[in-house]
């Protein structure tokens, strides 16, 4: 028995070390100038839409928080050429709540359990525009609805849209490996346990377009900070 | 029943189409055309919530019904008491048409709206249009009962009104192409555009020059292709400017819905006036006997059918 905790122990440590080892790359994304105002979108083509929103819905496309940009998608595009990676176990949540997208960009790996869910006591459809995996279009108009979907390759990014509600639209980020990170409202990120290698890492926004990096990770254990900033064109 | 009824019938029908069309615009202009993701059904219903965007694709789906039960009525009606074969069979090939079309539609909702599917569904619509066109003039009593005129510029009247009518049609499939495509092929819809505006000016020429009696059957008619093709060339620069010019939102602006929807309804209306007009052409001025025996000849058999 206590040579099985002694091999227990031992092995919690090295899986522990080896984590500790692994590489991060941090940054932030941040908004140079002005900041665009939102726009207002009549939410009233659909009256139970309409009660929610009596003013109408802020176009969420651009939300900059004191200089910083959210829902950029940060990943990382090149340097990973013949490392396989599992799809996780995890589900992803993607959850249509308050006639709007929840959330509005996200990442999923190829293969990993996509959940989309109709929070609304509306009906929705669901389209998404990919173009290197089978693209769908579900009917969810049901109240508490959910319905599971994977994509079949990676592609940045993938739009989704609901044709019942023109102002409704999300951006998924389709990956082959687990290294992409979406920044928050302080626009702050974080990608984590990267092996040592030369990397090329992407910063995409929907309104901006994207920008790269080139990121040398020389060990385990090596932080990185690779900053982008954005400004309207 | 008698040939007026027939025609009054074919008149509704008409009608019924062109609004069909409207409606069919509506739904590429504001975006809804996969809002619904089933069909034949709509969520499962035959009525879903009208809510966004499925209030034109359902509405438009419920025309679409509605304009295929008018023809199958109309197919009845032509085969039983129209007592030419032709008609009959005309008729037949409008229904045959609007099955083949609600088909169509169907597939452009499961194949998720492919460009191909897309531009075929929306130019075999305003050739159904024609269609009924045709069977609303091949039962009028102007058909009937309208003397020919004989002219020696009725070939160059007959050629004249074919090429533009020609033109015309390809136009509505290069416009297609453009709305479905996002802007695909727009340099030969704007040549296309200037050749039929200059066909247009022509046949006013030619018409207002010619014989009296050609005159008076045939410049109305010209007159009203003119008007209709200057309003179609303003509808046009302004659903460029709105699609392809200005900034794109995921949401239409309701300047982009007019334009576009009312461009493509103003397009049907220059087709169906320019078939019209070569139909009339056709049928009324005829070739002097110097100048095709054969058709001056034949013209009393022409007289009985």
């Amino acid at each position: 028995m206590q040579k099985k905790i002694i091999l227990f122990l031992v092995g919690i440590a090295l899986i522990g070390g080896a984590t500790a080892q692994a590489a991060t790359i941090t940054g932030k994304t941040l908004f140079e100038g002005q900041a665009p105002a939102p726009q207002v979108m009549k939410a009233d083509a659909d009256p139970n839409c309409a009660v929610l929103h009596p003013n109408g819905l802020n176009d969420d496309s651009v939300i900059v928080n004191n200089g910083a940009l959210k829902n950029v998608f940060i990943y990382v595009k090149e340097g990973l050429a013949g490392k396989k990676f599992d799809a996780p176990k995890e589900t992803v949540v993607f959850d249509q709540k308050g006639c709007q997208y929840s959330p509005k960009v996200f990442g999923i790996q190829v293969g990993q359990s996509l959940q989309i869910i109709n929070s609304d006591n509306t009906l929705h459809n669901v389209h998404s525009l990919s173009n290197n995996s089978p693209q769908f279009n579900l009917g969810m108009p049901i109240q508490g609805m959910k319905l599971k979907k994977t994509f079949a390759k990676p592609e940045v990014m993938v739009k989704i849209k609901c044709e019942v509600h023109p102002w409704m639209s999300a951006y998924a980020g389709v990956l082959d490996h687990p290294f992409y990170v979406v920044s928050g409202d302080d626009g702050s990120f974080e990608i984590k346990n990267l092996p040592p290698g030369e990397y090329v890492v992407e910063a995409w926004h929907e309104k901006f377009g994207a920008q790269t990096q080139k990121v040398t990770i020389a060990a385990d254990g090596d932080a990185k900070e690779a900053p982008f900033s954005f400004k309207a064109a | 029943m008698k040939e007026q009824h027939l025609n009054f019938y074919a008149k509704i029908v008409a009608a019924a189409t062109f609004i069909l069309i409207i409606a069919g615009g509506l739904v590429t202009s504001t975006n809804s055309g996969l809002s619904v993701p089933d069909w034949p059904l709509s969520y499962g219903q035959f009525f879903p919530p009208m809510v966004g965007g499925v209030r034109f694709e359902h509405t438009h789906r419920m025309i679409a019904g509605i304009v295929g039960i008018l023809t199958l009525i109309l197919a009845g009606l032509f085969i039983k008491f129209e007592k030419r074969n032709w008609v009959k069979i005309m008729s037949a090939a409008a229904f045959l048409t609007v099955v083949l079309q609600a088909v169509l539609g169907g597939l452009t909702v499961i194949y998720l709206l492919p460009d191909a599917l897309s531009v075929f569904h929306a130019c075999l619509g305003q050739t159904f249009f024609c269609l009924i066109i045709c069977l609303v003039f091949f039962t009028s009593r102007e058909w009937h009962e309208s003397k020919a005129i004989f002219s020696e510029e009725a070939a160059s009247i007959h050629r004249l009104l074919i090429i533009t009518v020609s033109f015309v049609y390809v136009q509505l499939i290069a416009g297609a192409v453009v709305r479905h495509t996002g802007g695909g092929g727009i340099s030969y819809h704007f040549i296309l555009a200037f050749l039929i505006a200059l066909h247009s000016f022509l046949i006013i020429l030619k018409v207002s020059r010619a014989d009296s009696e050609i005159r008076e059957k045939l410049f109305k008619n010209a007159a009203a292709l003119g008007l209709l093709v200057i309003i179609q060339i303003f509808l046009g620069f302004g659903a460029f400017i709105t699609t392809l010019m200005l900034p794109k939102s995921d949401a239409p602006l309701l300047m982009e819905v007019f334009f576009t929807s009312t461009h493509q309804a103003n397009g049907a209306l220059v087709l169906a006036t320019s078939l019209l007009l070569a139909l009339r052409a056709m049928r009324f001025v005829k070739m002097l006997p110097a100048q095709n025996t054969a058709s001056a000849s034949n013209l009393a058999a022409d007289r009985k059918t």
